[in-house]
């Protein structure tokens, strides 16, 4: 019989901003790749019975701020459970949505949301916006590797006792005064990049997968991904990094 | 007096860019005059501001002025209008320059100004419009608008309560300003032959009222058609005020009401053009529906996303997309996959340059529908341009392209474009780049590569 794989896409219709459908692509590919059934369950704040434990892993896409309250609220009763899931399982959030899980959002208008409070980050809401490429390095399920991606920075984020997710090579990163990009903690990745990360990041989509064959003590899939599309892109993206013109701080002078 | 120096030194420079270039000068006046007179615009004599007539939105507000203007035009109004696309404050200024007299006085009917969203608060200001149509308010330019809630908070800061708007039925958030003004005007399409449904893995929306989910029964153009959500009630009208219905793609033509409508152009997204126009025509102007309709018959839209050239013995059918918005490719697309004839699809989607720093942004294709094009007959498509290409044709595979279907090109030599186009064996090419290749794939075959 196949083994089942459950993923929880949270916010999946209020929540979606920049393609991010991609990643929730990706993972059912990889998944079906091994030989899993995948089951994908939609998340919204009509949904009555949310268990995280129910799944194996959890993505929650970049949303507009307006809905961050309501969407905060729902999250509420399930805190302590979320914080005890990302311990052993991953979940990827991206974006704005980063905001949510940290402890409080300042807007613009001086306004403020409470967040989670599930990672030890304060976010604020930038007057401006920021749109580049990012590239990085990361450890990810003890793999070390590069990430190349986009961001569309609307919210700043400062990390308060919180480790980086990744050291920048290039780009804005949580707030384009640090060496820093998103935040790791345990193994949930809250991060600003966009792509879609794991469709353009194949490698990080496979040690996902190796973390949750890991957890469901089913042996790792060794046989590796053809990732050499995804290869060339990366190659081609550092080119047009390499030569671009850019306004920011120098990553040295950070 | 530094208003009539603002103006004579706008009007002088209009005349001289003109004698240059026709083709120049819509903003650079109306800039300079600004510099003179901040408050130029706002001192402008005789207008009446419930003649004034914005129309504003994420896509189709230029093919609506330009409707707009045609209509009223055929129908002996004097009209003051921005044909031209200079959206902004100094645009607008340029043309109520070139308009006014010396003395700064104008005449007209009407005045319609094409206005961009993100800057509307500053023409607000200085030209207090009464009439507002907004087309559809939806992901655009990101770079520099975050998301379309951005958008939202700059058109609360002029929606008032003394306004009248001429809202899409169909677009929620366009929708959520009714709560705001004096007076709402709804206009919508019915379902037609290509409205179309997307699986329950593409997602929608937030509802602008309530957060819960907005769900559509049909989309008539990507995130826009017949919706409705389950948690506060909030729906599209079943009957708007200016419905548009019976469209027909064979003998082209819709209805309003009982009255026939030439098609001028059998492009979805132009329906709501054609629906908000006439709403703003006959609500807000008094032109009648069956007076609007004889304007239809010889109407011509300028700057279209959508133009056709001939290649060898081949047809190239170019159509123009905005990157940083899943809308316009989405409705490229599906032109694409009406036509079931064997095809060549070439895909040049490139890096964001609009503003520096350049950057790469193709993950709105991931929330485009295309498996309608992969099962339109496709012979073979080519990705091309430079550092995305890779990107584009993953895309492809992620809907179940063959990898060996996909020629890839990281470059955008027009030479090596041309030299794949020559290797299909199909008559029928649809390109989707963006305009400067396409503009310079022009030239290559105005130059005699033909």
């Amino acid at each position: 019989m196949e083994q089942t794989i459950k993923i929880g896409w949270l916010f999946n219709n209020s929540f979606n901003l920049h393609g991010d459908r991609g990643n929730l692509l990706a993972v059912l590919a990889e998944g079906q790749r091994r030989g899993y059934q995948v089951l994908v369950e939609q998340i919204n704040l009509d949904t009555k019975c949310f268990n995280p434990m129910d799944f194996d892993f959890l993505f929650c896409p970049p949303g507009e701020i307006e809905h961050f309250e309501a969407a905060a609220a729902f999250l509420e009763p399930h805190r302590k459970v979320l914080m005890d899931y990302i311990e052993t399982r991953p979940m990827l959030v991206t974006g704005t949505s980063v905001a949510i899980f940290g402890e409080s959002i300042t807007r613009d208008d001086q306004s403020t949301i409470r967040g989670l409070g599930i990672i030890e980050v304060v976010t604020r809401e930038n007057h401006a916006v920021y749109g580049d490429d990012l590239y990085y390095s990361c450890q990810y399920n003890g793999k070390e590797m590069d990430i190349v991606g986009s961001q569309i920075q609307m919210i700043d984020l400062e990390i308060k006792e919180e480790s980086p997710f990744g050291r920048l090579k290039y780009g804005y990163g949580n707030n384009g005064e640090t060496k820093f990009e998103g935040v790791i903690s345990g193994k949930g990745i809250f991060t600003n990049t966009l792509g879609p990360l794991l469709v353009c990041n194949p490698w990080l989509t496979e040690e996902i997968f190796n973390l949750i064959e890991t957890n469901r003590n089913w042996p790792i899939w060794e046989d590796h991904r053809d990732n050499s599309l995804e290869l060339k892109s990366f190659k081609t993206k550092l080119a047009h990094i390499d030569k671009k013109e850019t306004r920011l701080k120098k990553i040295s002078e950070r | 007096m530094k208003f009539y120096l603002a103006l004579w030194f706008a009007k002088l420079m209009g005349v001289a860019i003109n004698m240059i270039s026709k083709d120049r000068g819509t903003n650079l006046p109306g800039e300079k005059a600004l510099t003179i007179d901040p408050d130029f615009v706002k001192h402008f004599k005789n207008i009446d501001y419930s003649k004034v007539i914005f129309i504003t939105g994420t896509n189709g507000k230029s093919s609506t002025t330009n409707l707009v203007t045609h209509i009223l035009k055929q129908n002996g109004k004097k009209i003051v209008s921005n044909l031209e696309g200079a959206n902004l404050l100094g645009g607008i200024a340029t043309i109520l320059a070139k308009e006014a007299s010396l003395s700064g006085k104008l005449k007209a009917d009407y005045y319609v100004f094409e206005t961009d969203e993100r800057y509307l608060p500053l023409i607000y200001a200085q030209l207090p419009a009464e009439n507002m149509l907004i087309t559809n308010l939806q992901k655009d330019q990101v770079q520099r608008n975050g998301d379309p809630d951005f958008i939202i908070r700059k058109l609360k800061e002029v929606v008032n309560p003394k306004m009248t708007l001429i809202l899409n039925n169909e677009e929620p958030r366009s929708r959520f300003f009714e709560e705001i003004a004096r007076r709402s005007i709804y206009y919508g399409v019915s379902r037609h032959d290509e409205s179309f449904t997307k699986g329950a893995d593409y997602p929608t929306q937030a509802c602008p009222k309530c957060h819960h989910d907005i769900s559509f029964d049909y989309y008539n153009v990507d995130s826009i058609g017949a919706f409705h959500c389950d948690f506060c009630g909030f729906a599209s009208k079943k009957t708007p005020d200016y419905p548009i219905t019976d469209l027909n793609f064979s003998d082209q033509s819709f209805k309003l009401r009982d009255v026939n409508f030439h098609m001028p152009y059998d492009l979805p997204f132009m329906f709501y053009n054609y629906a908000g126009s006439l709403a703003v025509c006959e609500a807000i102007c008094k032109i009648p529906a069956e007076a609007a309709a004889k304007a239809f018959e010889n109407f011509k839209n300028i700057g279209g996303r959508f133009e056709v050239m001939t290649y060898k013995n081949k047809t190239i059918k170019y159509m123009r997309i905005k990157q940083e918005n899943p809308d316009t490719l989405q409705s490229a697309l599906n032109i694409m996959a009406s036509d079931k004839h064997k095809k060549m699809v070439a895909l040049g989607l490139y890096v964001v340059n609009d503003f520096v720093p350049h950057y790469i942004n193709t993950f709105y294709a991931f929330d485009c529908d295309f498996k309608p094009v992969i099962e339109s007959n496709v012979e073979r498509y080519l990705c091309f341009s430079e550092h995305v290409s890779y990107d584009t044709a993953n895309r492809l595979i992620y809907d179940g392209v063959a990898k060996e279907a996909i020629t890839i090109m990281d470059s955008d030599n027009i030479n090596e474009i041309f030299a794949e186009i020559d290797k299909a064996e199909t008559d029928n090419i649809y390109l989707i780049t963006w305009l400067s290749t396409f503009e310079k794939m022009k030239k290559f075959i105005e130059g005699g590569q033909n």
